[in-house]
């Protein structure tokens, strides 16, 4: 088979094998943390939408997360109404803030709209940190909102709780494949290349047709919208939200380091990123949050300086440079002829060899 | 409301935001010249009050005299960090209008101090011991001026009329703002451009220092200090205009009066509020500040 | 009718006046010519009818329609297209998807647009190149890079800024060939250029400015033997009487 087919067999397999895990993998804590390790690939790809294909630098980006949470939560206690409806309605209100907050602020230079989704989550953080009562819904301050566990032993679809850890992955095994879905569709459209330009030389990118401001908000009005989901996912599998679970800069930073340690602009760095660096941060949270507290947070700070100085462009390059050397060696037949190139626009999914990386001589003049 | 105390809140509203502005003078100086928005700032303020604490605590000097330690200190700390970190991205993204990327490592660089000082110190609350300053108070009739916020605001009129003493009228000074005003020019005319970004960087940050000391003796000193300082500096470094001097000090004021003012209105939480309001206000419909120049936002 | 007319358009940047009360109009299927001295006003023109600057006084009409402010996307959409002095490829894409960025103004679907694209870099003789990477092409190719990228857009106006300079004399001979082609395949063409022996072959008509005024407008041999077109150029001395 060609190169081509082959790295796709390889996505396929791959994505089977991780929805038919749970069938050998029984332990609870283990799916757990596969779970999280899922929900942590899923935000921070949807946070690449952004920062990534956008261009810019979102450090807020967990005001979604938050807003997606509480808008459930509160739904779901205060009125009964399922999760299921509340996630739709907190993705809608934060892709309504999403776009509230990128309209004035993506026009700006990039540390300025970096410090304005910093200045846009902190201060949520504090107004939810300190008002107990907005109108007719309760926030509860710092005490953080709780959702009663259905009878022990009993799951509901409708009320989005289950009796075992199974359910939850499978959801968020879904969500997860369908983001990346979209955001590779997304990288192959008139968006995508838009956005990609856009964020490149947008002044270039104005005289070819490009309202370069109206596609970064739209991105950042898709991605508030997707990363709010991942806010309601998570109250339903931790049953308990407070203020600095969801609305950190902790957790802003966190997801913003991951994609850029992956590779921010690919599809594949978000969860490159996610899958090498989560591990190392819950080993050492683990196992050395008592002596060494704070150890993971500067082995993630240490990395992300060290891979910014070398490979500003993210580990997944070096590393799909040795997928596509393996590639090479299992295919058995050549690539596909260069006349019909069928390259995505964007790095991460790596391009065939055989293309011309070099110009050849000039052709014929018309 | 009481005019008595409606003035003592005035007098040390304008106190405490000279400080305030002291802190953020670091903050514009360095972009000013790098063009950088540092996001380690407060990170660095919180090197130098543990410098700060540490010397005092060690060598049993006040922090004001300890000033002969710190400020060097500081300043071969913001050199370093400039040549080793910083300048290698510039020299990579040199086609880069606005390399983002030194934004990034900035706020890595935050999180490994911030951790790391939490790992090396521990959590708690250090208060300066000895402190000679601690509580004094002075009394103007019926108002009381806190003393070593008053030794701050003159430590802060002092750094920056020495700052604008320094740019304006020595060599070194003046190759600093040729820089900041034309990078490319200045090189062509002699002036290594990364030994002044160093040297910039290096001011800055002792700069830093200087609030260290001016903080240490009413303020506790803990691993994560520099935040809260980060987001005002930010705040009036926006405000009073990137790299102005002046704009440091009158945004400074400006953050200071709101937040000795402001608790007889709201309660503080609100002011805080109010604080990032403005500043997302600022940003929005002048996002050059009060003194800074025009740039292409 | 004129496809495009600049009515007395003034531009001032503060007390500085770049354009002062300039007038001229582009016939269809017309080569436009605009030269000056350096510092004449040229650019400043040439971005105030790319929509990069709004005039401070004055109407741009554009097939009839009053842009005058419009911003560069819409006015892409609407047949006005331009090059840049210095080329600004996107340095992250192949030339192919350069290209496509172009080609998706006048079509949604990936397909439509990649076929277009491949269509005008034939036209253009770098359908070979496609692949390439803009930072491995010469000069030469770059500029062509350019002006396919504007010509996958589908205008009715192409505005060419200085696409001759830092090209060898073949080079220029190549470029020249190139503009020429557009036109006959009924392109018009808005062409600044201070390399004069290719806008004197180009061009049906030639502005000359100075100081941000026209100071002349004919064929290329007249302008070439106005008077103040030479005093211009060459200063007060060298005016024939």
């Amino acid at each position: 088979m060609t190169q081509q087919k082959f790295k796709r067999n390889c996505l396929i397999a791959v994505t089977l094998a991780a929805f038919a895990l749970p069938l050998a993998v029984r332990s609870a804590t283990y799916l757990h943390i596969l779970i999280i390790l899922y929900l942590y690939a899923y935000m921070t790809t949807t946070w690449n939408l952004v920062g990534g294909f956008a261009g810019v630098l979102p450090l807020g980006h967990s005001v979604f997360v938050g807003i997606g949470a509480y808008t459930s939560t509160i739904l779901w206690l205060q009125y009964g109404i399922s999760p299921w409806i509340g996630m739709l309605v907190g993705a809608v209100l934060a892709a309504g803030v999403g776009y509230l907050i990128g309209k004035p602020t993506l026009k700006m230079r990039g540390a300025y709209f970096a410090l304005s989704t910093m200045a846009f989550v902190e201060g949520i953080r504090v107004m939810v940190e300190n008002i107990d009562m907005l109108g007719p819904l309760k926030l509860n301050g710092p005490r953080g909102l709780n959702i009663p566990p259905l009878q022990a032993g009993e799951g509901s679809f409708w009320a989005f709780q289950f009796a075992s850890k199974e359910p939850y992955y499978y959801i968020i095994l879904t969500m997860l494949v369908a983001v990346l879905a979209m955001t590779s569709a997304i990288s192959r459209s008139k968006m995508g290349y838009y956005l990609k330009s856009g964020g490149e030389d947008p002044d270039a990118a104005q005289a070819l047709g490009v309202n370069v401001a109206r596609y970064k908000v739209t991105a950042m009005a898709i991605s508030s919208f997707l990363t709010a989901l991942a806010g309601t996912f998570l109250a339903q599998l931790t049953l308990f939200i407070y203020p600095k679970s969801v609305l950190t800069l902790d957790l802003s930073f966190e997801l913003a380091f991951i994609a850029l340690i992956g590779g921010r602009g690919s599809i594949a760095g978000p969860i490159i990123g996610a899958l090498l660096l989560r591990p190392v941060t819950e080993f050492s949270r683990i196992y050395f949050s008592s002596s060494l507290p704070g150890l993971h947070l500067i082995i993630l700070g240490v990395v992300l300086i060290v891979v910014m100085l070398y490979q500003p462009r993210g580990l997944t390059e070096p590393l799909l440079r040795i997928f596509d050397r393996l590639a090479a060696r299992f295919a058995t037949t050549p690539p596909d002829s260069p006349d019909t190139p069928d390259t995505p626009a964007l790095p991460g999914i790596p391009v065939a060899p055989g293309a011309p990386a070099t110009a050849s001589p000039r052709e014929e003049r018309p | 409301m009481d005019p008595v105390f409606l003035a003592q809140d005035c007098i040390n509203g304008v106190l405490m935001g000279l400080i305030y502005g002291l802190v953020a003078l670091g903050l514009t100086l360095i972009f000013g010249v790098l063009k950088v928005i540092n996001f380690a700032h407060g990170s660095f303020l919180m090197v130098g009050m543990y410098v700060a604490y540490w010397t005092v605590t060690l060598s049993g000097l006040s922090p004001y005299p300890a000033l002969v330690i710190i400020i060097p200190a500081m300043f071969l700390f913001g050199y370093w960090v400039q040549h080793l970190l910083i300048r290698p991205i510039f020299i990579a993204e040199k086609n880069v209008r606005e390399p983002i990327t030194v934004i990034i490592v900035t706020t890595g660089l935050w999180y490994v101090l911030d951790n790391l000082a939490l790992l090396v110190f521990g959590p708690d609350y250090r208060a300066l011991h000895p402190n000679p300053l601690k509580g004094q108070m002075l009394e103007m009739g019926e108002i009381f001026v806190s003393v070593p916020k008053l030794y701050g605001a003159m430590a802060t009129l002092a750094t920056a009329g020495g700052l604008h003493l320094f740019l304006q009228h020595t060599r070194l000074g003046r190759a600093v703002r040729a820089t900041s005003l034309d990078r490319e020019a200045a090189s062509l005319m002699g002036i290594g451009q990364w030994k002044i970004f160093n040297i910039a960087f290096g001011i800055g940050t002792a700069v830093a220092g200087i609030s260290g000391a001016v903080l240490t003796p009413f303020y506790n000193v803990y691993p994560t200090v520099g935040i809260p300082f980060d987001i005002k500096s930010f705040v009036i470094v926006v405000l009073g205009g990137l790299g102005s001097i002046w704009g440091a000090l009158v945004g400074g004021v400006i953050i200071g009066l709101i937040e000795s003012i402001g608790p007889n209105f709201m309660t503080s939480t609100w002011t805080e509020g109010i604080v990032y309001a403005l500043f997302l206000l600022v940003l929005f419909v002048k996002p050059s500040g009060l003194f800074g120049q025009k740039q292409d936002w | 009718m004129s496809l495009l007319q600049v009515q007395d358009v003034t531009m001032r940047f503060g007390g500085l006046i770049a354009v002062n009360d300039l007038s001229l109009e582009i016939g269809r299927g017309q080569i436009l010519g605009l030269i000056g001295p350096n510092g004449a006003g040229k650019s400043t023109a040439f971005n105030c009818v790319a929509g990069l600057y709004k005039p401070t006084e004055g109407r741009i009409l554009f097939d009839g329609e009053d842009v005058t402010g419009q911003k560069p996307w819409d006015l892409c959409k609407k047949g006005l297209a331009r090059t840049f002095q210095i080329v600004k490829p996107f340095q992250s894409m192949t030339v192919l998807d350069n290209v496509t960025v172009g080609a998706f103004a006048i079509t949604d679907r990936r397909d439509e647009a990649r076929d277009k694209a491949m269509e005008v870099l034939h036209l253009l003789g770098m359908g070979g190149k496609s692949r390439a990477m803009p930072g491995s092409l010469t000069i030469a190719d770059r500029k062509r890079l350019e002006i396919a990228r504007a010509l996958a857009t589908d205008p009715k106006l192409l505005l060419l800024d200085e696409v001759m300079a830092g090209l060898r004399p073949t080079e220029v001979d190549e470029m020249i060939d190139i503009i020429r082609a557009l036109r006959e395949r009924g392109m018009t063409i808005f062409v600044i250029e201070h390399i004069m022996r290719a806008i004197m072959a180009l061009s049906d008509e030639i502005v000359v400015i100075h100081f941000g005024q026209k100071i002349c407008r004919g064929k290329p041999e007249q302008v070439a033997r106005d008077e103040n077109v030479i005093k211009a150029y060459l200063g007060e001395n060298y005016g024939t009487a």
